[in-house]
C-alpha cells in the first residue's frame, strides 16, 4: 500500500517522533512512502539547526538519516518554511537572510506537492499536535 | 467506508475527544496517543464517557503512551504497537487526525 | 477517478497562521481542479462571522479568501450546526455562501463520503 505522511509539529513535539515511528514502521512492513510534506510548525522538524542535549533524542537528525537510507521524497512548504524562518541556501540569498537552515535531502516546494501526493497515495495519515 | 479517527491531545482541556465522539460514524474506531491516553483516567467525565461506549465503540490506544503514563487501560479497549497502527491505518479506509 | 480530500478547518480566525493554512490547503487544490470539501467545526466556525474586521489586527482578510473559495474551484462548503449554536451563531448569517449547515449525524456521513481528510 502507498502511503503519504504529512507532519505538522516541529521535533520537540512528540507527534514528531511518533509520525518518524510510523512511517518507519510503515517501511518495515514492506509498504511503500510515496511522500512526506512538512507543513505548519512541521517545518521545524526539517531545520539542520536544532541542536539537542547529548541524553535527548535528535529527532530532525533522525529524520534527515530516515530519508537519507530510504531515499525517500521529503518536501517542506516553501509559504509555511518562509513564514517560520526556515529557509535553504537560495532562499536565504532570495531574501537576503544571514544563513539556511534546510538542506538535503529536503526540497522546498508548495502545497501543490501534498495534493499530488494525496493522490499518488491510497492513504494520508497525518501527525501534529502533542 | 470507515475513519479511524486519531487524537493526542489532553481530553480535560480540548474539545477533540468530544467532537470526535460526536461525528463518529457506525462504522469509524477511535485511536488515543499521546496526552489523549489520559482520557483513560479512572474517576474522570472522559473515562466514564468513553466506558458508556464500550458495547459500541472500538477504542484502541498506542501501547507505549499508556506505559508511560502507568495508566491501566480497560479490558474492553485494545492496544497497538507501531506496527499494529500501520495495520490500523490499512485496515480502515482512512485516517482522520485531529492535528 | 480522483482522491477526494476533505478539509476540517475547526480553529478560529485570528489565533495565528492555523486558519489560513488550513484555507490554503484547500485554495491550492482548487487550482488543480481536484475535489474538494471543506468542513467548518469547532471554533472553526468563528471564521464565518459576519462584519469581522481584519485591519483591526493588522491581518489579511480571511473573509474575502474563504469568500473566493468557489472561484477557485472549491464550492462544497459545509458548517457544523452543533458548533454554530455553542457559540451563539445564525446558520442564516455567516459571510460565507453557499454553505450547507450539518447535523452531528449528517458530518459522520460527510466524512464518510470523502478519500482522504486533513482536520487542521
Amino acid at each position: 500500500m502507498k502511503f503519504a505522511i504529512a507532519l505538522y509539529s516541529p521535533a520537540h513535539a512528540p507527534s514528531s517522533r511518533r509520525a518518524l515511528l510510523f512511517a518507519q514502521a510503515v517501511l518495515a512492513a514492506r509498504h511503500e512512502i510515496v511522500r512526506l510534506f512538512f507543513y505548519q510548525d512541521g517545518v521545524h522538524s526539517a531545520s539542520a539547526n536544532v541542536v539537542t542535549a547529548q541524553d535527548e533524542l535528535d529527532i530532525p537528525a533522525q529524520w534527515r538519516d530516515f530519508v537519507n537510507t530510504h531515499r525517500l521524497d521529503g518536501v517542506v512548504c516553501i509559504a509555511a518554511a518562509l513564514r517560520r524562518g526556515v529557509l535553504n541556501e537560495q532562499e536565504a540569498e532570495r531574501y537576503s537572510r544571514p544563513s539556511a537552515n534546510l538542506s538535503a535531502p529536503w526540497d522546498l516546494s508548495g502545497l501543490g506537492q501534498l495534493h499530488d501526493a494525496v493522490q499518488a497515495a491510497d492513504r494520508l495519515i497525518c501527525f501534529g499536535g502533542p | 467506508m470507515s475513519t479511524l479517527h486519531v487524537l493526542s491531545h489532553s481530553p480535560f482541556a480540548d474539545s477533540r475527544l468530544s467532537s470526535c465522539l460526536r461525528v463518529l460514524g457506525h462504522e469509524d474506531a477511535i485511536l488515543l496517543c499521546g496526552d489523549a491516553v489520559y482520557a483513560l483516567t479512572p474517576a474522570t467525565a472522559a473515562r466514564q464517557t468513553l466506558d458508556a461506549k464500550a458495547d459500541s465503540l472500538q477504542l484502541f490506544i498506542l501501547d507505549e503512551d499508556v506505559k508511560a503514563r502507568n495508566l491501566t487501560p480497560p479490558d474492553w479497549v485494545r492496544s497497538v504497537d507501531y506496527p499494529g497502527f500501520v495495520e490500523l491505518s490499512v485496515q480502515f479506509d482512512k485516517v482522520n487526525t485531529w492535528l | 477517478m480522483p482522491h477526494s480530500l476533505l478539509i476540517i478547518s475547526r480553529q478560529p480566525p485570528w489565533s495565528g497562521p492555523n486558519a489560513r493554512e488550513a484555507l490554503d490547503i484547500a485554495l491550492a487544490g482548487g487550482a488543480f481542479d481536484l475535489p474538494l470539501g471543506m468542513l467548518f467545526l469547532d471554533d472553526g466556525v468563528l471564521q464565518l462571522l459576519p462584519l469581522q474586521s481584519a485591519a483591526q489586527l493588522q491581518q489579511k482578510d480571511l473573509t474575502a479568501n474563504l469568500q473566493a473559495l468557489s472561484m477557485f474551484g472549491v464550492e462544497d462548503l459545509f458548517a457544523c450546526h452543533t458548533s454554530l449554536v455553542e457559540r451563539g451563531m445564525s446558520p442564516n448569517e455567516l459571510s460565507v455562501e453557499p454553505i450547507q449547515v450539518l447535523r452531528d449525524h449528517e458530518i459522520a456521513e460527510l466524512i464518510d463520503r470523502y478519500d482522504q481528510v486533513i482536520t487542521i
